[in-house]
């Protein structure tokens, strides 16, 4: 074989072994996961864990019923918040931004990104819980602010940056005769954008909402500081909610033994659901794949 | 270019659109709204304890410096950013260019990837701590943060730089074929050089989780607040540095100091993988 | 172009001046209600000062046959003495408590039984809130450099030092004389101690700049199972050390006392309470500030 068919075979092997390594990095994280977690799980009962309203670790009974609820809530708030926001500002970068702002509107994407969970968090124990228990108070709610308005506004927020900057990306890749075609066929701007480029760039769009979803999830210093933490179930949205990521941050520093397998079977519960998302959407992608290839 | 009122006759016939643009002027100023205010709020809070005292080299109680904390994320990011980048980028070129379509292999790849980006980053620390400290033997060291960020930011990486090779035309690798260039020279030349903007948006998402991590770190590369000897040694990254400032609740202004340094370098970094970005691509 | 680049700036700052405006007048202008309900906060199960503060307070009860931590399901739930400190500050009708070292003049420490805490008084007798501080080693293994610095810490300048910093010092009236042993050590564990031990170890390094000693703050249970495992030398508690740490071999030190302050809102009228009051807010019998003056 000549000298170069050689390199291309090696490159081929290091590539598929690159490949390899992400979901060898998943087996060997889910390994350390369900090692640790599978044995609290026994001990307590999987259906009395997951099941269980009451959370009190104390006493040894473990129910995270409340914080699979609080999950949910917050994380479904966080993409009504942060996934039209999102798209709609990739769409502004792209198609409507004025020159002269785009580069210094870019930087600061970029800033929004890099800004610690910490800071956020600090953000919205001083500006938003202030703002959403006065507006809780006057819709006649009360609570007093460390609810799942706060917590999904937060998060709705700091998955903006990497919505923005994937979907920007996605829409900047549809090649512009897409967008000339639907000019030239008499459709105004927003028509050519909306029905021609973001259906195009769908996948893409796609990918950055997974990715903030994946973030919203998995977030937790932030939400901790503005979500209240009650570990119970809550009867409105602007009552505090603990979520299955901040059982785990919470209480993971002080906890020792079952106490601390339970926290990491809160982790195992997590990373299913994180699972059962991302199997959900694939399969979501794989029909619209085929229903296009129709 | 027209003027306002122009663009507002185009619309005439269709309300639609209307709405929809004042639906992307309204989000687009949510965004930089918050985003303006939430800067404005870090400055404001954190300038007036910003002095020269706050770069001095040695940090004590006394004097929350933040110098070792810059040096250690500078060197946290660039490591974590050596081990992955290279496995994230290569991932994405198999998936893309050698694996076929929607194959078994493609699936898992993806939907592992998906689902790493998902876990909480405190599982990060603890598996961090338990295979790279413990288990490797590495202790609490810059080497065994970076390790852990960079399985961290693997799936960010591998996602977007596999959306910015599948933007690239096919006409691009036919075109490179077609001359004769084979696969590799089509994807080292060709396809590599024409995704680099989208890889780099990839990189810079990526920095962007490495500067603002904490718990992922905690754990892995510890706490300390002196410059480290090599990249064995223990210290703080700035979130970090900003975290245990914040958290006992003795050194918020402190805190917030480091807060706007984080930010000018979260700056600086971006602005230098922007200019490295550009002489890629003239390469 | 100019006249949309002008009308983004506009809309960007009333958009802002707005929120800005917003957020001030939201908390500056209302008037402190007694009618309103307390908005109770807590720190996490296992954390030191909970379990101090619950024992001491005495809310504790039955449930399903065991004796329990009987704070109200409707606490707010943080890990962070800031969060704590930041929330109580913001939030008027408040209650919560932290460590005394960590007391800033932002918010109110109100009096228990009419008794102000203060270093004075716990020394004294009269105001019991108060926990350990703990330092623990293993003594399977040796390390010199970490023999003599704890000979510091329980020595007259060491616990001058602890007292410095806001807690009552535990032992030690004797003189310290070191043998300046070279070498490295590491000291790590809870987020409460450091604080304290960063100062001590400054002071150490004065008198032996020959030791190499590093400090890691994580939290308690890390602490105890890195001491455990050989990654830490001396291990920080902010709790008392568990059954199981004991069985595995750790021998705990206590370096300090730390009292517990109970915290109000600066606006809040209330400046002494009993310890049935704080008891009856805590399992949650007690719902509104009005309820609390009677």
């Amino acid at each position: 074989m000549r000298p170069q068919a050689w390199n291309e075979k090696i490159m081929r092997g290091v590539f598929f072994a690159a490949a390899s390594t992400s979901v060898l990095v998943v087996a060997f994280i889910c390994i350390y996961l369900f090692h640790n977690g599978a044995l609290a799980l026994t001990k307590i009962g999987l259906w009395n864990f997951l099941a269980g309203t009451v959370w009190r670790p104390n006493i040894e009974i473990f129910g995270i019923f409340p914080m699979i609820l609080g999950s949910i809530y917050v994380t479904l708030g966080a993409i009504i918040v942060g996934v039209p926001t999102g798209i709609l500002t990739a769409v502004f970068m792209a198609f409507y931004c004025p020159q002269k702002l785009y580069r210094p509107l870019k930087i600061a994407t970029d800033i929004l990104a890099g800004i610690p969970s910490v800071v956020y968090g600090f953000f919205g124990l001083v500006v938003i819980v202030p703002l959403v228990r006065d507006f809780g108070q006057a819709l006649g709610f009360g609570g007093n602010g460390n609810s799942i308005v706060t917590a999904s506004l937060l998060l709705g927020i700091m998955i903006l940056p990497t919505i923005i900057s994937v979907t920007e990306s996605a829409l900047r890749a549809v090649p512009a005769l897409y967008y000339e075609g639907a000019v030239a066929l008499g459709a105004s701007h927003e028509q050519s954008v909306f029905h021609v480029v973001l259906p195009a760039a769908k996948s893409g769009v796609l990918a950055g909402i997974v990715l903030g979803i994946g973030r919203a999830v998995g977030e937790t210093m932030a939400v901790i500081m503005v979500a209240g933490n009650q570990a119970r179930i809550p009867t409105d949205i602007f009552q505090g909610v603990r979520t299955l990521t901040a059982n785990v941050v919470i209480e993971m520093g002080y906890a020792a033994d079952l106490h601390r397998e339970a926290l990491i079977a809160t982790g195992v519960v997590l990373f299913c659901f994180i699972l059962m998302i991302n199997l959900g959407l694939a399969c979501i992608n794989r029909k619209s794949m085929t229903k296009k290839g129709k | 270019m027209r003027s306002v009122w122009k663009i507002f006759q185009r619309y005439k016939n269709s309300p639609a659109s209307v709405f929809l643009c004042i639906m992307v002027f309204g989000s687009a100023l949510f965004t930089f709204g918050v985003l303006l205010y939430l800067i404005a709020h870090i400055v404001v809070q954190g300038l007036p304890a910003l002095t020269f005292s706050t770069f001095a080299w040695e940090y004590s109680s006394e004097n929350a410096s933040v110098m070792p904390a810059v040096f250690n994320t500078i060197i946290i990011t660039v490591l974590a950013l050596v081990f992955a980048a290279p496995v994230g980028i290569f991932s994405a070129v198999y998936l893309v260019e050698y694996a076929e379509k929607n194959s078994k292999f493609v699936e898992a790849v993806r939907i592992t990837t998906v689902t790493l980006a998902g876990i909480p980053s405190i599982i990060y620390g603890l598996f961090g701590m338990l295979f790279f400290v413990i288990h490797c033997g590495l202790g609490f060291s810059l080497l065994s943060g970076a390790l852990t960020l960079s399985m961290m930011i693997l799936p960010l990486l591998i996602r977007t730089t596999e959306e910015a090779l599948l933007a690239v035309p096919d006409s691009y690798r036919e075109g490179s074929f077609g001359l004769g260039a084979g696969k590799l020279r089509t994807i080292f030349k060709i396809i590599l050089p024409a995704s680099v903007p989208g890889i780099f948006a990839g990189i810079i998402l990526a920095i962007g989780r490495i500067v603002g991590e904490t718990a992922a770190l905690m754990y892995t590369a510890g706490t300390v607040a002196q410059f480290p000897h090599s990249i064995m040694n223990s210290g703080r990254s700035l979130a970090i540095h900003m975290f245990t400032l914040a958290n006992e609740g003795l050194y918020m202004d402190q805190a917030y100091a480091a807060a706007v340094v984080l930010l000018l370098l979260v700056v600086i970094i971006n602005s230098f993988s922007y200019y490295l970005a550009k002489k890629l691509i003239r390469i | 172009m100019k006249i949309k680049s002008m009308l983004t700036c506009g809309l960007t700052a009333s958009v802002l001046t707005g929120l800005l405006s917003f957020s001030f007048i939201g908390s500056a202008f209302a008037e402190w209600k007694s009618s309103s309900p307390v908005t109770v906060l807590s720190r996490e199960e296992g954390s030191g000062t909970r379990g101090a503060f619950v024992e001491l307070f005495d809310v504790l009860g039955l449930f399903q046959g065991k004796k329990a931590d009987m704070t109200t399901a409707d606490a707010q739930i943080t890990n962070s003495t800031s969060v704590m400190l930041t929330t109580v500050a913001g939030d008027e009708y408040a209650i919560g408590y932290i460590s005394l070292g960590a007391l800033n003049d932002k918010v109110k420490a109100v009096k228990i039984d009419n008794i102000l805490p203060s270093i004075e008084n716990i020394q004294n007798g009269t105001y019991t809130i108060s926990r350990p501080f703990n330092i623990a080693v293993n003594p399977k293994t040796q390390n010199a450099a970490a023999e003599d610095f704890i000979a510091f810490i329980l020595s007259a300048e060491g616990q001058k030092l602890v007292e410095k910093a806001g807690y009552i010092p535990a032992a030690g009236q004797k003189e310290f004389v070191s043998a300046k042993p070279k070498g490295k050590a590491v000291v790590g564990g809870s987020s409460s101690v450091s604080p304290v031990m960063e100062k001590l170890l400054e002071a150490y390094k004065l008198v032996n700049p020959d030791a190499d000693l590093e400090l890691q703050v994580t939290d308690s249970t890390t602490g105890m199972i890195s001491v455990i495992n050989g990654n830490y030398d001396i291990g920080l508690a902010s709790r008392e050390l568990k059954v199981k740490e004991l069985e595995q071999g750790l021998k705990p030190i206590v370096i300090a006392i730390d009292g517990i302050a109970v915290i109000v809102n600066k606006n809040n009228r209330v400046e002494s309470l009993s310890k049935e009051a704080v008891k009856s807010i805590y399992s949650g019998d007690t719902k509104t500030w009005a309820e609390v003056l009677k």
